[in-house]
């Protein structure tokens, strides 16, 4: 894994470098596909926008995040308690993820408007889902006999869940974390198409809309490293939170 | 404590299995009494009723010394397995019954903290069970179950994993700590050895459905030595009896 940060940064100078031949020697029209040399530049001169409009889809982004997995967390837990509710739940989860999110949103925008809350509502609809799932699977890959232990203890099924259930439950938490951040942001910028009047997903629909391919580009640079970020702060606090395990790690 | 006529049956699959069926076992108080029987004999079925987890079809389990009611949350218990929580240090998982008792953490602390020496862990205490040997992560299991103080302790097959140094180690060991330390000791093992070098008495069970069909006073005087007591004409006049008992019913 450490082999270094060297290869993928090659792989994409070398990607970008291919990009910017490929427009420059072909005469690719700029209003299909500009060259990423004047994305850059477009980026750096709009940067005040870029920066703003990306906190708002970020503010969006994080509350929804947050709100999709405390759903997904409790979801998962009464699942997890109450076997009735999971045979119960379970096929009206998957059913959530049935019905085309895009196809939601403008409702959301009708009840809520162009504020905050339909972007927030899309993204914690698009991030709860992986959440109560893995949380699901991760609470019942906990040891049995360990529980059965803690019951000779006296212990209460709340307490069973803090002790064993939870802590061995989050590595696959975690995994499911991580696909729910990386939906996440697709849910701001489907949140933001379909009504608002900031963001990176308004940004991107006003420079379509004035032809400026340029903007476009910058504005969709400005979205994945803001995905990358946040996907590998997921991945830090994994480590942080699951620190034992490296020491799981040295003897095997 | 004592099973009364003990019927206990449970499906697997398609298959009805009768693991216990009219079993009696009295385990006198305050003394060490193991329970020997061929893999499958319904040894840890009898446990799980001992401890509450699991009730009978038919008849009684009862711990007078207890006093009546639930069994569950009142009969120390180390399983097979030690189950130690990964992400839980040694003194973690130490305290980890005490917590489920309803103590606080810092006072849990505290008492693990004073029996680490005398269970073999000082200086691991903030270690991870995975950076443990074998015996001691069994030690970690005991300390955590003794540390709640019981009357009644089930062990079922604590040193089963362990190589045979290490496990004649854990041996002398429990006996010491037990000597000190006086409660009733249900033990289950497969080895007859194990057994009566460590009980007062041994109860051999039957394939199943698991019966006590031959019970056993072990009269030798402690401390017992395990050199010595094993290799004694005593012991193993013993040995032969139990080994006998185990040939007629397999």
């Amino acid at each position: 894994m450490r082999s270094g940060i060297w290869p993928p940064l090659l792989l994409g100078a070398g990607i970008i470098a291919a990009w910017e031949i490929y427009v420059r020697v072909g005469r690719i029209d700029p209003l299909l596909l500009p060259p990423p040399s004047a994305v850059a530049l477009y980026l750096i001169g709009n940067i005040q926008i870029m920066l703003s409009n990306g906190g708002a889809t970020l503010s969006e982004l994080l509350i929804g995040f947050a709100g999709g997995v405390m759903i997904g967390l409790s979801l998962g837990m009464l699942m997890q308690i109450w076997r009735w509710f999971r045979e119960a739940a379970y096929p009206w989860l998957v059913a959530t993820q049935m019905v085309p999110i895009p196809a939601v949103a403008p409702i959301l925008v009708l009840w809520f408007g162009f504020t905050i809350v339909p972007k927030a509502a899309t993204v914690a609809l698009m991030s709860f889902f992986p959440v109560a799932v893995s949380t699901v699977d991760g609470l019942s890959s906990v040891n049995p006999e360990l529980i059965r232990l803690l019951r000779t203890f006296g212990a209460r099924p709340w307490k069973v869940m803090t002790m064993a259930a939870l802590p061995s439950a989050l590595p696959r938490i975690f995994s499911g974390l991580r696909v729910a951040m990386a939906l996440s942001v697709v849910g701001a910028v489907v949140g933001e198409w379909v009504g608002s009047t900031r963001g990176l997903g308004f940004l991107m629909l006003h420079y379509e809309n004035r032809g400026e391919t340029a903007g476009l580009f910058a504005t969709v640079t400005v979205l994945a490293i803001m995905g990358i970020i946040l996907f590998f702060l997921v991945g830090w606090v994994e480590n942080w939170a699951i620190s034992w395990r490296r020491y799981a790690k040295e003897t095997l | 404590m004592r099973a009364r006529g003990v019927s206990r049956t449970y499906r697997d699959g398609a298959r009805t299995v009768t693991a216990l069926e009219g079993t009696n076992v009295d385990i006198p108080d305050g003394k060490f009494v193991s329970i020997v029987g061929p893999s499958g004999c319904g040894k840890s079925t009898l446990l799980n009723l001992f401890c509450g987890l699991d009730k009978p079809d038919a008849g009684s389990v009862e711990a007078p010394t207890l006093g009546a009611g639930e069994l569950l949350g009142r009969v120390g218990y180390v399983p097979q397995q030690d189950v130690l929580m990964a992400w839980r240090t040694v003194t973690g998982n130490a305290t980890a019954g005490l917590e489920c008792l309803g103590c606080g953490r810092e006072e849990a602390r505290r008492r693990a903290r004073e029996h680490m020496d005398r269970f073999g862990l000082a200086g691991f205490e903030l270690s991870y069970p995975s950076q443990l040997s074998g015996g001691m992560r069994q030690r970690v299991a005991m300390l955590r179950t003794f540390l709640c103080e019981r009357k009644i302790n089930l062990l079922d097959e604590p040193f089963g994993k362990l190589d045979a140094i290490t496990r004649a180690s854990m041996q002398t060991w429990l006996l010491e700590y037990w000597q000190e330390n006086r409660c009733t000791i249900v033990f289950v093992t497969h080895d007859i050895d194990e057994a009566l070098f460590l009980s007062d008495e041994v109860h051999l069970m039957s394939p199943r459905p698991g019966r006590i069909v031959l019970s056993l006073e072990v009269d030798v005087p402690r401390p017992r030595k395990y050199g010595e007591v094993v290799t004694s004409v005593h012991f193993n006049e013993l040995k032969s009896r139990l080994l006998h008992g185990l040939r007629r019913e397999a």
